[in-house]
């Protein structure tokens, strides 16, 4: 660095000083909206220990179910809170995968459901609904579509995604097999061992059955693994 | 020009007004002319020596005459500044007193050039007076000087009008209950009939129009014929008429043929933007919202293409509408330059809803009209909606139907309790291979999913629509715990085994 350089560098920490704690970097924003981050509860004791309390205002949450099942029973427990707390939702539906049957009509209310044919497709159509500050909750349902398929979304989309998100508080689930985006800020693998006889006991008691654990990448899997390295 | 009022309004009594904008031709070039101090004439420069067709009150002081050549004109007022009629300004100013016009009453009839009849019987008649000053206060902004009479027909309504600016004055109300005594002070003249007539009337000592009214109806008949009945039936009240009423929704347009080719939407884009601007005050002074935008493009081929733009309720918001035009245009193929740009409001009545206090919706019904059509421009319009389940047996069966505006409070669940998992459907179904044991499903063979059945429940049997010749359907489910995968749903139909879906 010459010496105009130094001179430029000496001069903005003089008026950072100065201005003391007027002045704030992009990054230390972003810092101070990620600790007075707003979650909302799930009504699931698990999800919400795993991720601390609730879904993350404003923030992608990756859902993961793969062979292990249980991502259907998540979304209905979640449609069915939305309902009671009288939430518009929208259900991004890679594949046409939904099955209306299987949920209450009642909590059926206040979904959107929108079939989309890829991967790209769903992503481009949230981003259109992210802007909407009618829907507080979305589902993305990735489950039927190939890696290949969304790995093709660019990462600067999720970004602005993301962004919208945080503009208006609302939440996007993404269930998928396997990790999706580096945007999310939660990964949770859930999984459920189902067997014929369950199909006839009560949907509560599936859900109380239900396990959730942090999936590799999650923001909750990356601080168990700085603790375990501390305690090492 | 004073304003007063001749009498109490006598209440539930059914009335009419006529607005009337004396000198329109002139008043449509000229705004506020008749207060103006420089005297001003209209001029006829079609024929062959030009001549005065009007003038304001400043040119009739210094003794210029409607039908003088406009050069006497000038030899006499020197000052006098010549203006020539101009259609666009007549049409102009006729738009602006009708539309001005419904702000008081729905029911109007553009009577003639300069002349409205206003029916006022969906207004209370002790309003009928701070209505129609206001009336004239908001016309007098918009340019023009208008003088309105009242009265129980319209043509009395009329004879007021014109008794007014007679007077001097710019109200008359002909109040029903004193109408003799009103008519008693009215010349013979303000009643628009033929000079033989008046001549008539005045030699038989007949000067004022109350005196011709109380002659009898036989009399009248036996020595005037048609002509003094009609106007006996007139000045008595007993001569009524439909109005014919203007349509609202044709009047608030605006246009522009470009003189030049417009193959950029910014452009086309500024002219919506004033537009707009124009419109939303023309609408709101009316008291009423657009419900839909219509818009009508020509373009330099001779094609042209009209589109309407419905609003899910009305609105006079700028920014939503400009929006709502905007978002077309941009989506608009345009293959030839764009020769002209016809916008039209659709009114109706503003909405009156209130949600209710504990009530929840939609934030925004704009922005989710917006997002519906670009989602549906995305997926495809069959794919978006809230789904419904249809009054079938059959599984898979639904409909999509629009997502409610608000939703209500969600009362406790009754009937039996939810039970099962969900099913996650294989769209179109998973074909498979299924090898029988005892009855039963033993494997399964697939591509995707392959292995042994080692707990099942079933079969179910169903079936349904027989009653349509075609379209029956017969179905057997099992649901069937295939080794290290998971449980599913097997269905066999018309001989063909199926994984319809996985629980999950």
């Amino acid at each position: 660095m010459n010496g105009t350089g130094t001179d430029k560098v000496a001069a903005l920490a003089a008026i950072r000083e100065q201005l003391g704690s007027r002045i704030t970097s992009g990054s230390e924003l972003l810092q101070v909206q990620e600790t007075r981050e707003v979650r909302a509860a799930t009504g699931l004791a698990g999800l919400n220990e795993q991720l601390g309390g609730g879904l993350p205002k404003g923030q992608f949450t990756e859902i993961l179910s793969g062979d292990h099942g249980g991502g259907g029973l998540v979304m209905a427990a979640l449609l069915a809170r939305a309902r009671r707390e009288r939430q518009y939702v929208m259900l991004l539906d890679v594949g046409c995968c939904f099955s209306p049957e299987s949920f209450p009509e009642a909590d059926l209310e206040g979904l959107l459901w929108v079939g989309c044919s890829g991967a790209g497709e769903a992503v481009e159509a949230l981003d259109v609904a992210s802007r909407d500050e009618n829907f507080s909750l979305f589902f993305v349902d990735l489950r039927g579509s190939s890696s290949s398929d969304w790995r093709g979304v660019r990462a600067n989309q999720w970004q602005r995604i993301l962004g919208q998100l945080r503009q208006r508080e609302s939440v996007a689930i993404l269930f998928a097999n396997e990790a999706v985006t580096s945007a999310s800020k939660h990964r949770i693998r859930v999984g459920l061992a189902l067997q014929c006889d369950d199909l006839d006991r009560d949907r509560e008691q599936l859900l109380a059955r239900l396990r959730f654990e942090p999936a590799r990448g999650s923001e909750v899997d990356s601080s168990r693994t700085v603790a375990m390295r501390q305690v090492g | 020009m004073g304003f007063i009022e001749c009498s109490r309004n006598r209440s539930g009594t059914p009335g009419f007004a006529v607005v009337w904008c004396p000198d329109f031709k002139l008043q449509a070039v000229v705004r506020r002319v008749q207060t103006k101090p420089e005297p001003v004439a209209l001029v006829d420069d079609t024929k062959r020596q030009s001549v005065i067709l009007s003038r304001n009150e400043a040119a009739i002081r210094q003794g210029v005459e409607v039908g003088m050549k406009t050069v006497q004109g000038l030899a006499r007022c020197p000052g006098l500044r010549v203006e020539s009629p101009s259609a666009p300004a007549e049409e102009a100013a006729a738009r602006t007193l009708l539309e001005t016009s419904f702000g008081w009453v729905p029911g109007i009839e553009e009577t003639g050039e300069g002349w409205l009849t206003l029916d006022l019987s969906t207004q209370s008649p002790g309003e009928w007076v701070d209505s129609a000053q206001r009336l004239r206060g908001r016309l007098y902004e918009a340019g023009a000087e208008v003088v309105i009479g009242i009265g129980e027909t319209p043509s009395l309504a009329r004879i007021a009008a014109l008794a007014a600016r007679a007077e001097g004055k710019s109200f008359r109300h002909l109040d029903p209950g004193c109408r003799m005594e009103h008519l008693d002070q009215l010349s013979l003249g303000l009643a628009e009939t033929a000079e033989e007539l008046q001549e008539r009337l005045r030699l038989w000592g007949v000067n004022s129009l109350g005196a011709f009214a109380r002659l009898s109806r036989e009399a009248i008949a036996a020595r005037m014929g048609d002509e003094g009945v009609e106007l006996w039936l007139r000045l008595t009240g007993r001569l009524q008429r439909p109005l014919r009423l203007a349509k609202l929704d044709e009047l608030f347009e605006e246009h522009q043929d470009f003189d030049y080719e417009v193959r950029e939407r910014e452009p086309l884009l500024f002219v919506v933007n004033r537009f707009l601007d124009q419109l939303i005050v023309r609408v709101g002074a009316t008291g009423r919202a657009a419900v839909a935008v219509h818009v009508l493009l020509t373009f330099s081929d001779g094609s042209c293409r009209a589109k309407r733009l419905p609003l899910p309720e009305p609105v006079l918001d700028h920014e939503i509408l400009f929006h709502l035009i905007s978002g077309y245009l941009d989506g608009l193929e345009m293959k030839a330059a764009i020769g002209g740009i016809r916008i039209r409001f659709e009114p109706s009545d503003p909405v009156a809803s209130q949600r209710t206090l504990f009530g929840a919706g939609l934030k925004n019904r704009y922005q989710f009209e917006d997002t519906m059509k670009r989602l549906r421009k995305i997926v495809g319009s069959e794919r978006v909606g809230t789904p419904r389940s249809l009054s079938t047996h059959r599984p898979g069966v639904f409909e999509l139907q629009p997502l409610p505006d608000s939703l209500e409070e969600c009362e406790e669940r009754k009937g039996p309790p939810v039970t099962g998992a969900t099913v996650r459907r294989f769209r179109g179904g998973l074909r498979v291979d299924v090898q029988m044991r005892e009855g039963r499903p033993f494997r399964i063979e697939s591509r995707p999913v392959s292995g042994l059945v080692v707990d099942l429940a079933g079969p179910w049997y169903c079936g349904g629509d027989w009653w349509h010749a075609g379209r029956d359907w017969n179905r057997v489910e099992w649901d069937v715990e295939i080794r290290a995968r998971g449980v599913f749903r097997l269905v066999r139909e018309k001989e063909q085994w199926n994984l319809e879906g996985r629980y999950e």
